[in-house]
């Protein structure tokens, strides 16, 4: 739209400006926005992408839907894809799925939705799908981000990242609240990497103030100093025009002044696109710079008063507080795994012996031969029981005293390293069945004749002083009672020896239990201890170092510190002169950009 | 428990009565026992605070309390309907209450979540409450962070604030929309502008008509219309069913069941959150006598165990369904804390008969409770009803 002969004298000196802050950035340390400034060098020319930027449930999708006129993107509560989905250009309908490696899966587009649920996440960079609409046939692509969110996301990430390679982009916020702090400052952010902002305000059907809400929406964001346009418009309404082919519905619908903006992006001019991107990223990726640069020399300044002397001690101080620190840590932690040791031994013999109450109790009355098939797992189950909640007592304790030891060294420590294994109480063998039997039937009766044989005598000889034939009624009678007397006998001393052999091998399987996972407890809680311990020990020898290297600092003396003043400044006037370059070529590129502030 | 806890704060203002800050808020504490139950509704600006608690404020089963409109951070509440836009994560996190102490973790029983402005689900088609109550239901069962939630609820407040003082003029006027064919009146119908477009048919004023949409918002006036030509013929049947789908009803009994009918625990649980912030802040010797005082009524206030395991069950949280879990929720209190709402039983019915439910309930549970092959979890919320159960029987000793 401007003088045309300016472009063959900017492309190269675009090209220069951006190379150099790029090894700036490269210098510092800032491989992110190494990253993001190469791809803008890197830009393809004859593409124009426009993204779709927004927090959730403002109809970003819906938006994408109405604009192109057909269902690409999911919406309503069906989970949205935590990729970006770019939308370009192709005679017939596709959706290619773009993995981590780049390596790329085409899938039915009826069937996107389902696969992209079937992927584990983080898996795919982005999805790439096409359709046949006039709008995109001049090399136009949308993209269409997850949703902004939480500032710590991947979600999040993937979506601004989406910015390096964007030529426009509109801001999606619905009609039913105005935009909210978190918003205008997506809103600057925005605007600081892409020149062409549009803010879509969505679902204007169903919200009867939406005209207030546009009017405060632009007061807000021209407070904020972002020139941004406020565009009202309605997904349902389009899409009913759609259907209808209703051309007023439509007009109603604030869906042509959007569709007109987007056709203008499309339509400037490449080279003059290039330099204004690459002028303002420059100037982004410069102040960005400063800032880090501006905080550490004030940082270094703080210093710069100050005598040696009063430096060493300060610096001897805090290594007294760290060696103070040290032994109280450490002292706390031996203290609390000692404690730990004792309790959780004591937890457990308290557990088995409630058990071994419980075995006596069991064989004192009852007789092992009936009750063993239901007291065997009984034993087997309360055994796991007892050594699952010791163990889990155990665990508890340990993270417990995890965060204590953090607390007394003044540092966080992630609990994660510190899950103790599987309490093994599956691994617990059954007890063995003893070997027990019943009085059997024959037994029973080789006991009984051998009793009767002493009863027939007696009474026998007895009776026959009475002239009574040795076996007589009496005799057999009496030698009946003497057999059935034996029986008895001899059955509650087999009971007896019965108990006691069960109770013993009951006792002694607890005992073998006891002694077995008492040595796996100890073992577990040394485990945890040599964890916390090396932890620990190695976090204070990182601080000793870095105290012991920020005394040599010190003692080199103040002539080291005054040239690392004087390099620092010298890297920001470097950068300003960037940033200043930056906005001339922009001026150049015929649009003013916005001073920076400082 | 009231006056265990009014023994506990006497005690503790005995104690702090040299330290005006601490001695103030014990007071306040204590005095609030004696007030009615305080239940603030919460939420980011936008989410219909202001319309839910004019809805809920009418209910007559919620007149013994105190809703209090966003209350400020130094107002003592009870409890809290908190509404959300979306039940989006970021959300939910910054939902959660940080515990303030040991005890308010414990017994973090305070907490109801509505999923607030339930007509605009799904770009306000006309299934939006239903896929509104779905998207909560889902949330409470499978999201970590509702966990802690007596419930959470979808509510399209403005339709059930609407609905509730519905007049007969506008019950007319929706019925003489209705009848207009539905072709014709389609296109009205698509956003507030169409439907207070000067070209709709008929003779309503546009004010009159703008009027309506704000009452009742655009989602209101479609799904009024389509109930009126499915048959809700008349005012009350329509304010009904209008109430009936807007969630409201749902909301109201959770909040008549889980903290009205448990205002006294609730109240006592306020009081005592107050005194271990005391306790904390301001230790003192003497103060861990009532710490360890405060720790016991923790362990022994079976009200929050209830209320914690009730959301559990109604939140497909536990191995619990189908008819013994409705039975094990009504034990624990779920309907009403009467020995016959418990039991479900009439109000009427003999005493012996009750004492009998209650005995033959407590064996069923015990057995349930005993069994070995059940995982600890669900014996341990066996356990807990049992504990409910006798409860019940300890009234009548």
């Amino acid at each position: 739209m401007h003088g045309g002969h300016s472009f063959d004298v900017t492309a190269p000196a675009w090209l220069e400006v951006l190379d150099e802050t790029l090894d700036a950035c490269r210098s510092h340390g800032r491989e992110d926005l190494v990253q993001r400034l190469r791809r803008r060098r890197d830009r393809p020319p004859g593409v124009t992408r426009i993204a779709v930027l927004g927090f959730p449930k403002q109809g970003k999708g819906y938006l994408v839907n109405a604009v192109l006129n057909a269902p690409v993107c999911s919406v309503g509560d069906a989970a949205t894809p935590a990729v970006p989905v770019e939308i370009g250009f192709s005679a017939q309908p596709t959706a290619t799925l773009v993995g981590r490696a780049d390596e790329r899966v085409p899938v039915p587009v009826e069937r996107l939705t389902g696969e992209l649920g079937a992927r584990p996440p983080g898996s795919l960079r982005r999805v790439e799908v096409g359709v046949p609409r006039e709008l995109l046939s001049a090399g136009l692509v949308l993209v269409d981000t997850p949703a902004i969110g939480d500032p710590r996301s991947p979600r999040t990430a993937a979506a601004l990242d989406v910015l390096a390679d964007a030529d426009a982009v509109v801001l999606v916020s619905d009609a039913t609240t105005p935009l909210g702090e978190a918003e205008v400052a997506l809103a600057h952010h925005v605007r600081t990497w892409c020149p062409h902002v549009v803010v879509a305000l969505t679902k204007i059907d169903v919200c009867p103030s939406w005209r207030a809400v546009a009017e405060r929406d632009r007061a807000l964001l021209s407070n904020a100093g972002i020139d941004s346009p406020v565009l009202p418009v309605s997904a349902t309404v389009r899409m009913a025009a759609a259907k209808a082919s209703d051309q007023d519905l439509n007009s109603r619908s604030g869906f042509p002044p959007l569709l007109a903006w987007i056709a203008e992006q499309a339509a400037r001019p490449p080279e003059h696109t290039s330099a204004v991107l690459a002028a303002l990223s420059v100037r982004a990726a410069a102040a960005e710079l400063v800032e880090t640069l501006r905080a550490r020399a004030e940082l270094a300044g703080q210093d710069a008063g100050v005598d040696q002397t009063t430096l060493l001690h300060r610096a001897q101080r805090k290594a007294d507080e760290l060696r103070k620190r040290n032994t109280r840590w450490q002292n706390l932690l031996a203290d609390e795994i000692a404690d730990l040791q004792s309790d959780a031994e004591y937890d457990l013999r308290e557990r088995t012996r409630k058990i071994v109450e419980t075995i006596d109790e069991t064989f004192d009355k009852g007789d092992p031969v009936k009750v063993w098939d239901e007291f065997g797992p009984w034993l087997d189950k309360t055994l796991a029981e007892a050594v699952e909640t010791n163990y889990n007592f155990t665990a508890d304790r340990a993270e417990w005293i995890a965060q204590a030891v953090a607390a007394a060294f003044g540092a966080q420590y992630d609990l994660h390293d510190l899950r103790l294994g599987e309490s093994g109480a599956e691994l617990i063998a059954d007890v063995r069945q003893p070997r027990i039997e019943g009085f059997k039937i024959g037994q029973k009766l080789f006991t009984g004749l051998r009793g009767s044989y002493g009863g027939v005598l007696m009474f026998g000889l007895v009776t026959s002083l009475a002239g009574l034939p040795l076996i007589n009624p009496v005799s057999l009678g009496a030698g009946a009672a003497f057999a059935a007397k034996t029986i008895s006998d001899e059955g509650g001393m087999r009971l007896q020896r019965r108990q006691a052999v069960a109770k013993m091998t009951a006792q002694r399987h607890v005992d073998d239990v006891f002694l077995r996972f008492s040595k796996e407890c100890r073992d577990a809680i040394r485990g945890v201890q040599r964890k916390l311990r090396d932890h620990f020990t190695a976090l204070a020898e990182e601080l000793a170092d870095q105290l012991a290297r920020e005394r040599e600092t010190i003692i080199a003396g103040s002539a080291e510190r005054e040239r690392r003043m004087v390099k620092l400044r010298r890297e920001i006037e470097r950068l300003a002169g960037l940033h200043q370059r930056a906005g001339e070529l922009g001026v150049l590129a015929g649009r003013a950009p916005r001073e920076l502030p400082a | 428990m009231t006056e265990d806890v009014r023994g506990l704060l006497a005690e503790a203002c005995a104690l702090y009565r040299d330290s005006p800050r601490a001695a103030a808020s014990l007071h306040e504490a204590l005095n609030h026992l004696d007030e009615p139950l305080r239940v603030g509704i919460t939420g980011a600006a936008g989410t219909g605070k202001s319309t839910l608690a004019a809805a809920l404020g009418e209910t007559r089963s919620l007149r013994d309390l105190a809703l209090v409109d966003d209350p400020a951070a130094s107002v003592l509440t009870d409890a809290t309907v908190r509404l959300l836009r979306h039940l989006e994560p970021d959300e939910l996190a910054s939902a959660h209450p940080a515990a303030r102490s040991a005890f308010a973790r414990q017994t973090a029983v305070d907490t109801v979540l509505v999923l607030a402005r339930a007509d605009e689900t799904g770009a306000g088609r006309i299934d939006a409450l239903l896929t509104a109550k779905q998207l909560a239901r889902r949330a409470w069962r499978e999201d970590p962070l509702c966990s802690g939630a007596q419930g959470v609820i979808a509510v399209a407040a403005q339709l059930a604030y609407g609905a509730r003082a519905f007049t007969d003029d506008e019950f007319e006027l929706l019925a003489a929309f209705a009848a207009v064919p539905r072709e014709e009146l389609e296109r009205y119908l698509l956003s507030v502008d169409a439907f207070t477009d000067p070209a709709f048919p008929g003779p309503v004023s546009v004010d009159t008509r703008r009027s309506l949409v704000s009452r009742f918002g655009l989602f209101g006036v479609k799904l009024a219309l389509t109930l009126i030509r499915t048959g809700s013929d008349s005012r009350v049947k329509l304010s009904t069913e209008l109430v009936r789908r807007s969630g409201l009803g749902e909301l109201r009994d959770t909040v008549a069941g889980c903290f009205a009918a448990r205002a006294e625990a609730l109240k006592a649980r306020t009081a005592v959150v107050r005194l271990e912030t005391v306790l904390q802040n301001e230790p003192r010797p003497g103060s861990d006598r009532l710490e360890t005082r405060v720790e016991r009524f923790a362990a022994t206030a079976h009200d929050f165990t209830e209320l914690r395991l009730i959301a559990d069950i109604r939140g497909g949280r536990t191995a619990l369904s189908g008819e013994p879990a409705d039975e094990a929720a009504r034990l624990l209190g779920a309907q009403g804390t009467t020995p016959e709402e418990r039991l479900g039983l009439d109000f009427e019915t003999d005493p012996r008969e009750v004492y009998a439910a209650g005995a033959d309930a407590v064996l069923r549970w015990r057995h349930e409770a005993e069994r070995q092959d059940r995982p600890p979890a669900e014996r341990a919320a066996a356990h807990v009803v049992v504990r409910s159960a006798e409860g019940v029987l300890a009234l009548f000793a």
